[in-house]
């Protein structure tokens, strides 16, 4: 009787813990690990996300993983994503909603070797510039559509590089200019020994052109679906929460970061630097919320392209504050 | 093959549509005359007729809104009765004599065929474009885009592909004939050679991208160094191949190594030279398209298949492919038609 007894207490307590097990939920992120995604893994290391009854699983990016690709394919219920991407493979079809929009400014900028000669970006004609592919392209062709340059093509005005992930064609000198972020190549290249005195930089903010960067992404029918929206908003929360409380405390988001780097490639140093960065990008204003008037100056760059627009019509329904409301809760 | 003739079940409103049930009872019909005996070129004639009226039945019903897959099961049952009478087709045609126009009849038709399929099953099935888009969407790419797509294989095949050919063969074959003259420099550089030829091309591909640039001259020596081993033990294998009996001839003529080697040993390796060169000539290729995804100015075949699967454009990737395996075939094909010149005394043409 006791032995009964036992095995049905026993029966119970699994069941009861399955029955609270937590709902799952996959994040691509847009980059490898590093402090750019701070807030996700804080709230994942912080407990936030299981407060929230959520089990998340956060697959960093890297070379060849382009996010909206991964939500396309199924393989990621929300995804870090840059708003040109996101709203280009809207158009080739891809249902994808902006949910929340982290990133408040942009980091993108172009670092010119002060001894290549280049001054203005009028000097750009007949020069190299490198700028990196799979999605990071579009603001890059803004920019030189808007001042007037062909990037290729017969008598293309600037040649163009598809840099890799690294900062070397500067260091070599086989660009005059290479794409950088402000928290990240940038650092590279000054920890690689250039001094900034060397450098010119152009960053897209004081150009005009910047376009929305790091922001949340989820597919259409997940937005619909009331159990799926419940889940997204909670995250949403729980990510915020991981955001806010990574700017407030810095160093111990940098030691998180650190710990979660499955690759061990990421310096304390480097990621310190970034953090302050990512910081300024991120601060001022609603933690998140997608400021329909820098929604709308996003869109009006990518259509004001004269020979190959990013995209070719104004986007409907790629943003929705509905889940942001309902995480302010 | 009386089982070929399915008749056609259920389906999307085949009797709405006129057209189609006219090409498929037609092609019924065709198919059940083909299989009477009166003569060969009647027989091959019919059920060729069949194969090809049954075919224009499936995309004149899918032409029509709505949903197929797997709500229309007529049409795939009414496809796999044509594939039994194209399989009929197939075999008639390859009795055909097996010279000129008659060899490629065959393959041909099923080449054909096989893009049909893909056409109507992706189609048919609503297969989402970035997931597989169709042989006609890859066509009008092909035809419309030319202009990226021509300056991209200048880039890659032209300029990247054969001069890394040329340059690597070249040195592969040289090196080989020395090291055959030197026997101790033989046994060094064979392991030495077999050891670079292992290192991965995306391992060697950032390396030569830093020492020779962002420019085709990285991706021609990645092909260099690709090429250089395949080249180098076939031709050492190639001037083993000369036996002794005929290396003792010439020694009693007096020939010198020089003699012996133009005379008798090079041409004995001749086959296997010309072996190296054939896996080197889809080798090259595939070097120069991987090399291209490390670092490229905004041209080659690479470079588009790379950024435009990240823009999601996969029906230009696919025509990247396409250009890729044809170039690819092209150049395995003209090295062939050398070595067939060249070598027509081997036993291997003789049979």
């Amino acid at each position: 009787m006791k032995k009964l007894t036992l095995i049905g207490a026993a029966m119970l307590a699994l069941s009861a813990g399955l029955a609270s097990a937590q709902d799952k939920l996959t994040l691509q992120l847009k980059w490898v690990t590093q402090a750019q995604f701070a807030g996700y893994y804080v709230a994942k290391d912080k407990g936030f996300y299981k407060e929230a009854g959520l089990d998340v699983t956060i697959k960093a990016g890297g070379p060849d993983i382009n996010p909206a690709q991964v939500i396309a394919g199924g393989g990621a219920d929300v995804i870090v994503d840059w708003m040109p991407s996101a709203l280009a493979t809207r158009e080739k079809g891809v249902p994808m909603v902006n949910i929340a929009q982290v990133f408040k400014r942009s980091g993108m900028e172009l670092t010119c070797r002060k001894d290549s000669g280049v001054k203005t970006p009028q000097d750009f004609k007949g020069r190299t510039l490198g700028v990196w592919f799979y999605g990071n392209e579009y603001p890059f062709l803004s920019w030189m559509d808007k001042l007037g340059y062909k990037t290729s093509g017969e008598g293309n005005s600037v040649k163009v590089l598809k840099q890799g992930f690294n900062v070397d064609p500067l260091l070599q000198k086989q660009a005059d200019c290479i794409s950088t972020m402000t928290y990240n190549e940038y650092w590279q290249l000054i920890e690689s020994g250039m001094k900034p005195d060397q450098l010119l930089v152009f960053k897209y903010e004081d150009q005009g052109v910047a376009t929305l960067e790091d922001g949340l992404y989820a597919m259409e029918k997940s937005i619909s679906d009331p159990k799926m929206a419940d889940k997204l908003a909670r995250f949403l929360k729980a990510s915020l929460k991981g955001w806010d409380y990574a700017i407030k405390h810095q160093e111990e988001a940098v030691k998180i970061v650190l710990d979660n780097d499955a690759s061990g490639a990421q310096t304390k140093g480097h990621q310190t630097t970034q953090m302050l960065e990512i910081a300024k990008l991120v601060e001022g204003g609603k933690l998140g919320y997608l400021e329909p008037a820098a929604y709308e100056r996003t869109v009006k760059t990518l259509l004001t392209g004269k020979s190959d627009p990013v995209i070719t019509k104004k986007p409907e329904g790629a943003w929705t504050h509905k889940l942001w409301e309902a995480a302010q809760k | 093959m009386a089982a070929g003739l399915i008749a056609p079940v259920g389906g999307n409103g085949w009797l709405g549509n006129a057209a189609a049930l006219a090409c498929a009872v037609t092609s019924i019909v065709c198919a059940a005359l083909g299989l009477l005996r009166w003569g060969a070129v009647l027989e091959r004639a019919s059920t060729l007729l069949g194969a090809l009226v049954g075919a224009a039945a499936p995309p004149i019903l899918l032409d029509a809104p709505g949903p197929f897959g797997t709500a229309a099961p007529g049409i795939w049952l009414f496809l796999a009765g044509w594939v039994l009478i194209l399989w009929r087709a197939l075999s008639t045609l390859s009795r055909l004599p097996q010279r000129g126009a008659g060899a490629l009849a065959a393959p041909g038709v099923f080449g054909i065929a096989l893009l049909y399929l893909w056409q109507v099953l992706v189609v048919g099935f609503a297969v989402p474009q970035v997931l597989l888009p169709t042989p006609t969407q890859v066509g009008h790419v092909l035809a419309t885009r030319l202009d990226i797509l021509w300056p991209d294989f200048q880039q890659t095949f032209l300029k990247a592909v054969l001069s890394g050919y040329a340059i690597g063969c070249i040195a592969g074959f040289w090196v080989a004939v020395v090291a055959d003259r030197v026997p101790f420099l033989g046994r060094g550089l064979l392991p030495l050679s077999g050891l670079v030829s292992a290192v991965p091309i995306v391992g060697i591909a950032p390396i030569l991208v830093m020492w020779f640039g962002f420019d085709w001259q990285s991706k021609a020596a990645v092909v260099v160094v690709v090429t250089f081993f395949p080249m180098l033990v076939n031709t050492l294998a190639g001037l083993a191949a000369a036996d002794a009996m005929q290396r003792d001839l010439m020694h009693s003529y007096a020939a010198s190594y020089i003699q012996t080697l133009m005379k008798l040993r090079l041409p004995a390796a001749l086959p296997f030279v010309f072996n190296a060169l054939k896996i080197n000539s889809t080798l090259a290729l595939i070097a120069a398209i991987v090399a291209e995804f490390f670092g490229s100015p905004i041209l080659g075949l690479g470079f588009r298949i790379s950024a435009e699967v990240a823009r999601l454009n996969v029906d230009v990737v696919w025509a990247v492919i396409a250009i890729a395996a044809l170039a690819g075939s092209m150049f395995y094909g003209t090295i062939a038609v050398v070595e067939r010149a060249c070598t027509f005394w081997h036993p291997s043409y003789r049979a």
